[in-house]
């Protein structure tokens, strides 16, 4: 496949011909049918303005404990869950059902995962918004953050390991350090998936229509999901826009490099501010760790039966604006994946979560979901066939 | 220096299986991989010291093996000159085991570090590829850490299983100037670069292991494709597709017995044929997958001439 005395690599190639075909048509290649409608935007026009001019509603730095709270839609029922990643670390979720669930059904389901040091408290809204529109949605807290436990580097023994390969599996009480809020994108790619798989053991959850969001990194995080795990049929990124790139090798900055020697001679490194919404050190070493997951670089390992929205903000501080996102779309269009942008208008990054940026967001996610996943407990409707 | 090199690529030129003039030992050292302490073992060239500025090597075991079965090879890269680290990846040999806290705990994120005695399950003998180039990079970072090893001249060595950890270290990590696959098992190549799709057995597996956490592992069963997490992990497991991701200045050497699979052989030409960089297949006559001690010798120096070539000083 790969031409030796090419001048581009294949994945840039086909990039370039994505967005070459995509500047020349000017619309996706996905049909018209596998859209959503953006109309909500004219409707909530007014309340977007005024989002972008009210101080109250001004959102700088991260979300405030305000924009969190929600009530329960009548009829949804929620079940407060333990799950399993990477070999039996426990992981937190928080399930929400639509009105009418029934375990004899087979129904859509959605993982809901938060941004950078976050918590799914912060977004547990959708999930309940989500299940209001008839989806069973699962919100979840990664690895080392809120409810969910500690696990691979995040648990160090104080004593000797004295386990040999004779015996697969020790349990004893030992003297244990505990780390918490270490952002590492490669294991939040796993929780996601066991997430997945937990879903699809759920009783009166369809198995093969299982949907994603994610948000700020988590849109990174869920754009990753889908270029390695086909098993997900509909993504739903929300303010994160992992432009298109080659696949490329991880440079370690020399500050970063000089703390990653301390880490592996000591077991621990430094620590630095991580934000946003929820503030807490992260280790040093995330900045790099995290560079292993190539939202952007993966996309052209998406199958074409998974379908990718991006709901980026106009005004995006983090994300220097939403043509990443735009970009993403087009190159996974020009590939035949189902594929489509909507910028909210004017907002900025973390006012995507309040107001009218919420109410318009977590709308098109729905609608998103609902269209690719199809409705209710039967299996897909008609529409939704091939 | 050079007249060591020069030797090294007589030798290699030669085939000639002489042992170094004196037998290197090998210093046991530990690095943390994520919170668990990971066994190695240094061996360094003669006249090495701290004011050194030698290239340096880690050596990755096959799959189901420990360090201690290829300090032969680590033995010989020191004698042509070069660092060389062994390690055990964590699960495995001397290195510590997986953690996973077994009874509930309370915490507060905003303790970030707290200290407790509790019960723990430790496990050991995962096979999992992903864990294992983790610890591959974190052995990369104590080589850099040193003294006497110049931090710019770095190469990562695997074998069997690892001939795939080797590429994709490469591919992942832009430290990595060479790489040697050594009898490499690098699976991918007939398989689409598409996100992976599991058989309805697999997915039943990750639900089971999603809701239930660890698989009931025996001591047989644990480190086999008989493990379901294992059999999982390695079912997922494409090095073959970061092949391309290889910057063009690292440079990847193929070593593979004459007498290996066809399957192995082919994916290895197959491989070398997608570096963008220098790249070659080095073939040991007669040599099966599992080399005998006369082959690994063969097999060793064409390692060692590969990185002495190719982590050349400034």
């Amino acid at each position: 496949m790969l031409s030796r005395t090419s001048s581009l690599p294949p994945c840039r190639a086909i990039r370039a011909a994505a967005l070459a075909w995509a500047v020349v048509l000017g619309t996706p290649a996905a049909p018209a049918s596998a859209q959503i409608s953006a109309d909500i935007l004219q409707k909530y026009k007014a309340d977007l303005d005024r989002q972008t001019t009210d101080p109250d509603q001004k959102r700088e730095g991260g979300t405030q404990p305000r924009d969190w709270n929600y009530d329960l839609p009548a009829g949804v029922t929620t079940r407060q869950v333990t799950f399993y990643v990477d070999g039996g670390t426990a992981l937190y979720g928080k399930m929400f059902f639509p009105r009418g669930f029934s375990a004899r059904g087979r129904y859509p389901a959605v993982v809901v995962g938060h941004g950078i040091n976050a918590l799914s408290i912060g977004i547990e809204k959708y999930a309940a918004r989500f299940a209001d529109r008839g989806l069973v949605a699962m919100a979840i807290d990664y690895q080392s953050y809120g409810f969910s436990s500690s696990g691979s580097d995040d648990l160090r023994l104080l004593e000797a390991d004295a386990t040999t390969d004779d015996r697969p599996a020790t349990e004893k009480t030992v003297r244990l350090l505990l780390k918490r809020t270490n952002l590492n994108n490669v294991h939040e790619v796993s929780d996601f998936r066991a997430a997945i798989s937990f879903l699809q053991g759920e009783p009166g959850i369809d198995p093969d229509r299982i949907g994603i969001w994610g948000s700020s990194n988590g849109g990174g995080v869920v754009t990753a999901v889908a270029g390695v795990d086909a098993r997900v049929k509909a993504v739903v990124a929300q303010v994160a826009t992992p432009r298109p790139g080659p696949r490329r090798a991880v440079n370690i900055a020399p500050a970063n490099l000089e703390d990653a020697i301390v880490r592996v001679r000591q077991g621990q490194g430094a620590e630095v501010d991580g934000g946003f919404s929820f503030r807490s050190k992260i280790d040093q070493w995330s900045n790099t760790r995290n560079q292993d997951v190539q939202g952007g670089a993966w996309l052209d390992q998406v199958t074409t039966t998974t379908a990718v929205l991006f709901l980026p903000a106009e005004k995006d501080e983090l994300t220097r604006g939403a043509e990443g996102a735009i970009e993403a779309a087009k190159f996974l269009a020009g590939r035949g994946v189902t594929s489509q942008t909507i910028v909210l208008p004017g907002l900025t990054h973390f006012q995507a979560y309040s107001y009218a940026g919420f109410e318009v967001g977590s709308t098109l996610a729905a609608d998103w979901f609902l269209k690719h996943l199809g409705g209710g407990p039967a299996p897909r409707s008609s529409a939704q066939q091939e | 220096m050079l007249t060591r090199r020069v030797v090294g690529l007589l030798l290699a030129a030669l085939g000639l299986t002489v042992l170094p003039a004196r037998a290197q030992s090998g210093r046991d050292i530990q690095f943390f991989s994520e919170g668990v302490v990971c066994h190695g073992r240094m061996f360094v060239p003669s006249g090495f010291s701290a004011t050194s500025k030698a290239a340096a090597v880690v050596l990755a075991p096959g799959a189901g093996d420990t360090a201690s079965t290829i300090e032969s090879y680590a033995a010989r890269l020191a004698s042509q000159g070069l660092v060389a680290l062994v390690i055990d990846y964590r699960g495995w040999g001397r290195s510590g085991a997986f953690i996973y806290m077994a009874e509930p705990i309370r915490w507060d994120d905003r303790l970030r570090f707290s200290q407790h005695t509790a019960k723990v399950r430790l496990r050991r003998k995962r096979l999992i590829p992903e864990a294992q180039i983790t610890d591959i990079r974190n052995a990369i970072t104590y080589l850099q850490g040193e003294p006497g090893v110049d931090r710019t001249r770095l190469g990562v060595w695997g074998a069997d299983l690892a001939g795939g950890h080797a590429v994709s270290v490469a591919a992942m990590d832009a430290r990595v100037k060479a790489a040697v696959a050594h009898a490499p098992v690098i699976a991918g190549k007939d398989q689409p670069r598409a996100a992976w799709k599991p058989m309805a057995a697999e997915q039943a597996d990750m639900v089971r292991l999603a809701r239930l956490g660890a698989s009931t592992v025996t001591a047989a069963t644990a480190g086999t494709a008989n493990d379901p997490e294992s059999r999982l992990a390695l079912a997922q497991y494409r090095p073959f597709h970061a092949l391309d991701a290889i910057p063009q200045t690292t440079a990847v050497l193929f070593v593979v017995g004459g007498n290996e699979t066809a399957l192995n052989a082919e994916t290895a030409v197959a491989a070398s044929k997608t570096v963008k960089g220098p790249t070659a297949v080095t073939t040991i006559p007669g040599a099966p997958h599992v080399m005998s001690a006369a082959a690994s010798d063969a097999a060793a120096t064409a390692a060692a001439a590969w990185f002495a070539k190719h982590l050349v000083g400034p």
